[in-house]
Formats: C-alpha cells, structure tokens, sequence
C-alpha cells in the first residue's frame, strides 16, 4: 500500500534532568488522517507536541521529524516557525483574547493593513469565509468572553485554519464541552478531514478515539507501545496498552448500603449573583447517608449554579429549602456550609480549587486551619502531620508537602483538592466534575476513594459530564434540565438513552 | 465508622518530609541574591569612603534612619500579599506625625504638665488611634464597598495633604520635648543593649529546642543538632556583633529597637496565624479562598486596618525623629516602602514576600541614601542610582527565576 505521509517521527528522544521524557519515539501519521495520540498523564503526549509545536526548538531533542518530506528544523523563534509551516496546536487552555471579537482574535497579529488603517471589513469577511467553509456556527463580531466554551474552540480552530494549518494538534479538546459541543466539534473534524487537513487528537475520554479517529498510536512511559488501526482496537486493549496491564472495570465496584435521606433540597429557586436572572427554577432532590447521587445534565442546566447555590456562594434563593438530617438550614457561605459538614470540591481546581503558587500542605489545609489553631498560633507540626497522613491515604505523588501544586500533575492536584475537603470531615461531600483533565490511571483511584468514602457513612453529590462515569459510579441519578430538575433515576433503570431524553426535556 | 478514622493509619509511619523543594531553593536564592547585593553596596561605599561608612557612628545611624520607611514596609508586604496598593501610607505617616507634634506642642502642656514620659505614652497612644482611624475608613471603602485600592488610597493621599496643610496651617510645629525626643532619637544605656543581647540569644537557644521537641512529639525525624546549633550560634554572633558596634557609639537605638520588635511580631503575624495564611491564600487566589471559607471581605479590611496601625507608628516616630511636624512629612515615604518589598522579593501580582526580604530591601534603599550623601553625590544621580539599583535587582531576580 502506497501510504501518503505527511509527519514522520523518527527516533525521538528528549531528555529533562534526570528523566527520559521521551524515549525513542517513531511513528507516522498519514495526510488527511485524524491520529488519536493515547497515554496516561506523563506518557509523553505533551513533550511530543511541544517538540513538534516549536516549544522545543530543534537540537533539544534527539531524532529527526520528516514533515511533508522534508526534515523539520524550528529554530530561533521556533512557535512562530512552526505556525508558518502550516502547523498549529489548539491548547487544553485556551489563548484567546476575551474582550475582542471572533474576527479580532482570528487575526491577531495578522490584521491586513491599507495605509496603516486595518481593513476591518475585509477581517470579518474573512472571517465569516472561513466559519462558513467549515460549518461553524459563531459570529464574527461576537466578544469572544460571552461565547460558550464550545464557541470559544471552534473560533481557535478557525484561527488555525485561516494560519493555513495543515496539521491541526488538539490536545483535550473536549475536557470542558457538553455532549452537543462535543458532537459539533466532532462534525468540525469531519469537515477537517474531508478538506484534507491531518490532525493529530489527544483525549482522555477513550470513546472519542472510536467515535473520530482512523488511527491511533499509544504511548506510556515515553515510549510507543502501539500503532494500530482504530477499527481493529477495543476500550480494553486500549486502556491494557495505556497502563501496561488489565484493567478488568473502569469502575470499581462499592459495597454499599445507603440509609435514610440526610439532606434535601426542596423546590429551590435562584437567582445569579450578578444580573439577578434566575438560574434554578424549582431543583428538588434528596441524599441518603453514604450514598452516591450523580448529577446529570447538559452544560448551561444549572449544575454548578446549583451546587455552589447550596454551598452559599452563589446567588440569593429566592424560593426554597435545604433540610440537612430534617432540620431546615440556611446557609449564607462557604464556612457555614462547612460548619454543617457540607464541602465542596470545585470544578475547576485551578481557579477554584487551588493556591497554584502555594505549598501541597498549605492547600490541604486552607480551610482548616482552626482545626490546629488557636487565635494566635498554627500549630504548623501538627498541621504537617495530619496532612502527611491524608496526603499518603490519598497516594498524593509528590516529592514533600512543600512543593507548589502548579508542580504536579492534573490527577494529583485533584487529590490535594480532595484532600484538602475530606479534612474539613464532611458528611455530604459535593464533587463537581471530579475526574476532568485526570489520566485513566488517576480516575480509577479517585473512583476507589469515592467509593471507600461512601462507605463511610459520607454522602456524595457528584456533578459529571461523562455519562459513562455517572452511570458506573452512582447509586441514582437526578438529571437537571433548563434550571430545574426533570426526574430521579434508580442506577438500576438508568440508561445513557433515559438521562439524554430527561437531559434534553424529551421526557 | 466515621470519617474521623480516616487518615489515622499513615500517621503513626511519621516518614521525614525533606525541605529540599524547589520553591524553598528558589526562595532562598532569592533572600541571598538581595543580601549579596546589600554586603557588594556596603563594600563599595566602605571603599569609597576609605572606611569611613563603616564607623560604628554611621553604621548606628544608618539604623535609626530606616525605621520610618521600614514600620511602612512592613504592612505594606501583607497589603501586597492580598494583591493591593497603599499610596496613602506616606501621607498618613506625615499626618500623624503632625497631628502628634501639636498635642506635644499644644495639648499636653495644659492637660498634664511637667509629665514628659506619659506626654510621650499619650501621644503614641494618639498616633496609633489616628492611624488606625483612617486605616479603617479607607479599609471599609475598600474591602466592602469594593473600590479598587489604588484609587481609594489615592484619593486618600490628597486628603490627607489637605488634612496636613490644616492642621500645620502652613507653619513647622515643633516636637522636640525631652520624653518624646527619646522615641527616635533614644538609646538604652550600654549595659543594657548586653543585657538585651543576652535576653534574645537565651530566646533563640529556647526557641530552637522547643521547636526540635514538637517535632519529636509529632514523630518527625530530627534533623542534626548541629545544623540548628550553628544557626542559632550564627544569628546570636551577629546578635552580639551588632550590639558591639552601636555600643562603641551610643548604644542600642530605641526606634530600631521599636521597629525589632515590630518586625517580629508581624513576621510572627504572617507566617504563624491564620491571619498571616489566610492572606497569602487570598493573593495567590482569590476564588479558592473564598471557597475555602475564608470571609474575604473582613480579611482585606483588617489588611489596610493594620496598615493604618503602622502607619500611626511611622507618624510618631517621623515626629520624634525630625523633631517637629511640617507640612512636607511623609512625602514620597510610599515609594521608598513599595520598592523595599518589591527589592525584598514581594510579587506585585500578590500571594508572595516577606517581612523579612522587605527589611533587607528597606536597608538596602537606606544604605545608598546614606552612601551617596557620604560621598556628596549630587541628588539628582542620588535619585538615578536608586531607580537603577531597584530596578537592576529585579531584573537580577527574574533572570535567575528563569534559569531556574
């Protein structure tokens, strides 16, 4: 078969102190073809772009790449170089600017100029061409900062495109999108595809390789285990070549006996904090004790309004209650729900969840402070000593407590989170997407804490997009629609089909 | 069961965490990068002066002349900790000053005449209470009404000139009174700055085994007695070294005293309460800490309450030092305390510094000052090597943050 390739790594090896991060790396990725690039946290992916992104220049690393036939050499201002030769790279974390336009973003830097003015209707006919030509739905003149997530992608795409990128990396596109962006944003590659441009697609949610890719090419611990043909591939043999052994279940299984309803929330009405539009309009459920309650819905349903309503930093309720063990209770914030054994891990850790640029030890006890303190003091011993523990309960991988958790990996800082709430003693614990942006690995121990914790007698409230996940972890599962709550689901009646259709408001 | 077990079985394994992180490296490379630079200055002006800045004359004065700057920096490290600005602090500290020069000039004299000493208590009692009243008016603004800190304080700044030219009306008051010129201008007799001495290295020893026993009790795993011995044996040398040289002058200087024990308890303050941690959180990210409980309202409020206590002792000791309020007291005084935390290593983006680095960085500024004006520079370069020595430092410091 006379294969057309358009990238061809050979060899590549890059070295960090004290570690091979990549280790002899070839393989080849055909024009046209959409590569899922697969591996655990720290197997390598995200060197391996960065090689070919120009993060790392030439001559950093070890090996050649044959692009388009010829040897890649990015030297010198190498990102811009890489850009240049038609290869762009879509970040987790999106670098677009907020306060300007679609058509301002997509060409930044590149504003085609008559006599030093910018012809502004030229950028956004422009760039109307080149949202029409891929089928995407956004407005040129829209400000990106009140686009949704999905939007805010495929506008980055189209940046990349209108650089005439000929190979497309998109690393995690999908670890903040909802079920419909995501099936737009797999509709996008389509077209790609059918345009003749060659990405190359990083996940951590196995299905999406089977939904999208032609070929996949895993990596672990810096090496390539595999390149095979999608179609030949399964979720098993995939998730057995990621961590280099079987992996019976994604979830593992409780043991547990939930008892009575603990904590309920009746009829809640709320409006957000800013515009004082009403964001739940009548959300009822309730918690049993060590139970597992999965909160389901489409993004924009009011899932993490709801949360953070109950945890007390959010909007005013304005209709309503919360009874924890019968008792009515107000919460007004944070520290009060904490004091009614109500925490909260949020959704996202970096901007919610973590000091970046502080110590593992002093996140884990942020907001536990006064268990070691008096007016005067933090008993800082105690303090280490008790974080110790949780940090090794939790299998936290770090070198010591003091290391700043900007240092760690997505899995671990989303242990520190953890911890850092299980310290505070909870007796409903409120996850909120626990397991985004973590590797399969790292999911799976969070998956055994969960279940562990439940079975302690501590009831969860778990948000989660992945449906899959709420599925395999939850004992029932209410599914929010439009701000309310549009039914309770045993786990043994729910379907991924029932949840959609209650999801949308079919049923 | 219940979640209280949880965590326990680790505990008693009690494994020693090792203190060699990156961030610890690169922090302390960072307090030796700024006090390299402060030892390479007092060599040049020794040189230059063949020795003559190195008398214990100057060295003692040297002292005396940064506690104002040094009492504003140290609130100002905290007030930027949270990611805020104090432009007003300068002027507060004049302020005060004059305000406290008229109750000694004016005040006392009718109420409680022939008492100089309790003059002296009543009117640091006035300048922290005028401080503290005007830290709590703008901290309210700020932290509540939820005016950005910049602009409240420096709006703040021009009240408080006008306040100034209204209470001066334009004329110098004098604050020169026997009793209250000891509060800057003071020293303890000579025997009692080696009483002193003694006092806090018998601390320092005390201190360090207290700490290796709490450790102990917790089941960490000592480290050498050495390494805590020659430390504290280091910092009791320099302890005994100091005290010695301003002994050959005059003494232990009662301000620099004043600003010793102001900086011990707000290092204390910063790194011991929560307090101190909850504002370190809050810089390096607000929406964490406000969902960690942290009222972060009332925490901003008491930042810029603080800020104004320290100012109210700034005043005081400005008015004793010059010896009398005038209508120019505190100008400027802001600056030379942003950029002591900013040479000390404090980020202006908030969640990083130390009380600790901003002493260095306010002995650092001070020591040019003195240096120049030694060497009859004229005030103009004066200014221009300051400008370069702050910002070569930092330029100096995000260098080896690079290469790191």
């Amino acid at each position: 078969m006379d294969e057309d390739i358009i990238l061809d790594f050979q060899h590549i090896t890059k070295r960090f102190p004290g570690i091979v991060a990549l280790d002899d790396v070839s393989f080849q990725v055909r024009r046209g073809e959409i590569h899922g690039l697969c591996g655990e946290n720290g197997a390598g992916k995200s060197t391996l772009m960065k090689i070919l992104s120009g993060v790392y220049p030439y001559g950093d690393y070890e090996g050649n790449i044959i692009y388009d036939g010829q040897e890649l050499k990015l030297e010198g201002s190498a990102i811009h170089q890489a850009a240049q030769e038609g290869i762009a790279i879509v970040y987790q974390e999106l670098t677009l600017v907020p306060g300007m336009t679609v058509g301002e973003n997509i060409f930044l830097g590149r504003e085609p100029v008559e006599y030093g003015a910018i012809l502004w209707d030229r950028v956004y006919a422009d760039t109307q061409k080149i949202l029409n030509e891929y089928k995407m739905n956004v407005h040129p003149q829209e400000i990106v900062r009140n686009l949704g997530v999905g939007k805010m992608q495929m506008t980055e795409i189209a940046k990349a495109l209108s650089e005439n990128a000929k190979v497309l990396i998109l690393d995690e596109p999908t670890s903040a999108l909802s079920e419909a962006e995501v099936s737009q944003l797999m509709e996008i590659l389509e077209t790609l595809k059918s345009h003749g441009v060659t990405c190359i697609y990083i996940t951590h949610k196995l299905e999406e390789f089977f939904r999208i890719t032609d070929r996949v090419t895993v990596l672990r611990d810096g090496k390539v285990v595999t390149t095979q043909e999608t179609s030949n591939l399964t979720s098993e043999k995939l998730v057995h070549y990621m961590v280099g052994r079987e992996m019976k279940e994604r979830f593992p299984k409780g043991n547990r006996q939930p008892g009575e309803v603990i904590f309920e929330v009746n009829d809640l009405h709320a409006l957000d904090p800013d515009k004082g539009r009403e964001v739940l309009k009548g959300v009822s459920f309730d918690v049993r004790k060590g139970e597992i309650l999965g909160i389901a819905g489409l993004m924009g349903s009011g899932r993490t309004e709801l949360v953070m309503t109950i945890f007390g930093e959010y909007g005013k309720i304005t209709r309503g209650t919360l009874k924890l063990s019968g008792r009515e209770i107000i919460i007004h914030n944070g520290h009060e729900a904490m004091q009614y054994g109500i925490s909260l891990v949020p959704e996202d850790r970096k901007q919610h969840g973590l000091v970046l640029i502080s110590s593992i030890l002093k996140n884990i006890t942020l907001p536990n402070l006064d268990r070691f303190s008096s007016f005067m003091r933090v008993n800082q011993d105690l303090e280490l000593s008790e974080s110790m523990a949780f940090a090794k309960d939790l299998a936290i991988k770090a070198p010591n407590l003091f290391v700043p958790v900007e240092s760690l990996s997505g899995g671990n800082q989303q242990k520190v989170v953890i911890a850092k709430w299980l310290m505070s003693k909870p007796q409903i614990l409120i996850m909120d997407d626990p397991t985004r942006g973590v590797d399969v690995g790292a999911k799976y121990e969070i998956y055994k804490l969960m279940n562990e914790l439940a079975e302690r007698g501590i009831s969860i409230i778990m948000i989660s997009s992945d449906l899959q996940e709420v599925l395999g972890m939850s004992d029932r599962v209410m599914v929010m629609c439009k701000g309310s709550s549009n039914g309770t689901l045993d786990i043994a009646e729910a379907t991924q089909e029932r949840i959609m259709a209650l999801a949308t408001g079919i049923a | 069961m219940d979640i209280s077990t949880f965590g326990q079985k680790a505990r008693k394994d009690g494994d020693s965490h090792k203190t060699t992180a990156l961030s610890q490296q690169r922090r302390n490379i960072q307090t030796y990068i700024i006090i390299i630079l402060l030892i390479a200055i007092w060599g040049i002006f020794a040189i230059a002066t063949k020795g003559g800045y190195l008398s214990s004359q100057n060295i003692s004065n040297l002292f005396r002349q940064m506690t104002v700057t040094s009492l504003l920096a140290a609130g100002m490290v905290l007030v930027m900790v949270i990611g805020g600005i104090d432009l007003s602090v300068g002027k507060l500290a004049g302020f005060v000053s004059v305000v406290v020069a008229l109750f000694q000039r004016d005040i006392w004299i009718q109420i409680i005449p022939n008492q100089p000493i309790l003059a002296a208590a009543l009117s640091v009692v006035v300048g922290l209470f005028v401080g503290a009243l005007f830290g709590i008016f703008q901290a309210y603004i700020i932290a509540y009404l939820r005016v950005p800190a910049f602009i409240v304080t420096l709006g703040g700044q021009f009240i408080l000139n006008g306040g100034i030219l209204l209470v001066t009306a334009g004329k110098t008051i004098a604050a020169n009174q026997p009793g209250f010129s000891d509060i800057a201008q003071g020293y303890l007799p000579k025997s009692a700055g080696w009483v002193l001495a003694a006092v806090v290295i018998a601390a320092l020893f005390v201190l360090m085994f207290q700490d290796r026993r709490a450790k102990a009790r917790f089941g960490f795993a000592p480290k050498p007695i050495y390494q805590g011995i020659s430390r504290t044996v280091f910092f009791s040398v320099l302890v005994l070294l100091y005290v010695f040289i301003v002994n050959q002058y005059k003494g232990v200087q009662i301000p620099v005293l004043i600003l010793g024990m102001t900086v011990i308890v707000m290092s204390y303050i910063s790194t011991n309460t929560r307090f101190g941690r909850y504002a370190y959180a809050l810089g390096g990210n607000r929406e964490a800490a406000r969902l960690s409980g942290i009222n972060i309202k009332k925490q901003t409020f008491l930042i810029f309450v603080l800020m104004g206590v320290l100012c109210g002792l700034a005043g005081v000791v400005l008015a004793s030092y010059v010896g009398y309020g005038t209508i120019a007291a505190g100008a400027g005084y802001e600056l030379d305390a942003i950029a002591s935390c900013v040479l000390g290593g404090t980020s202006t983006l908030g969640g990083s510094g130390t009380i600790f680095g901003a002493m260095v960085g306010a002995l650092i500024m001070t020591s040019l000052n003195t240096g120049l004006q030694m060497m009859n520079v004229a005030p103009a370069w004066q200014y221009v090597l300051r400008g370069a020595v702050l910002v070569l430092a930092v330029v100096i410091d995000v260098y080896f943050k690079k290469s790191n």
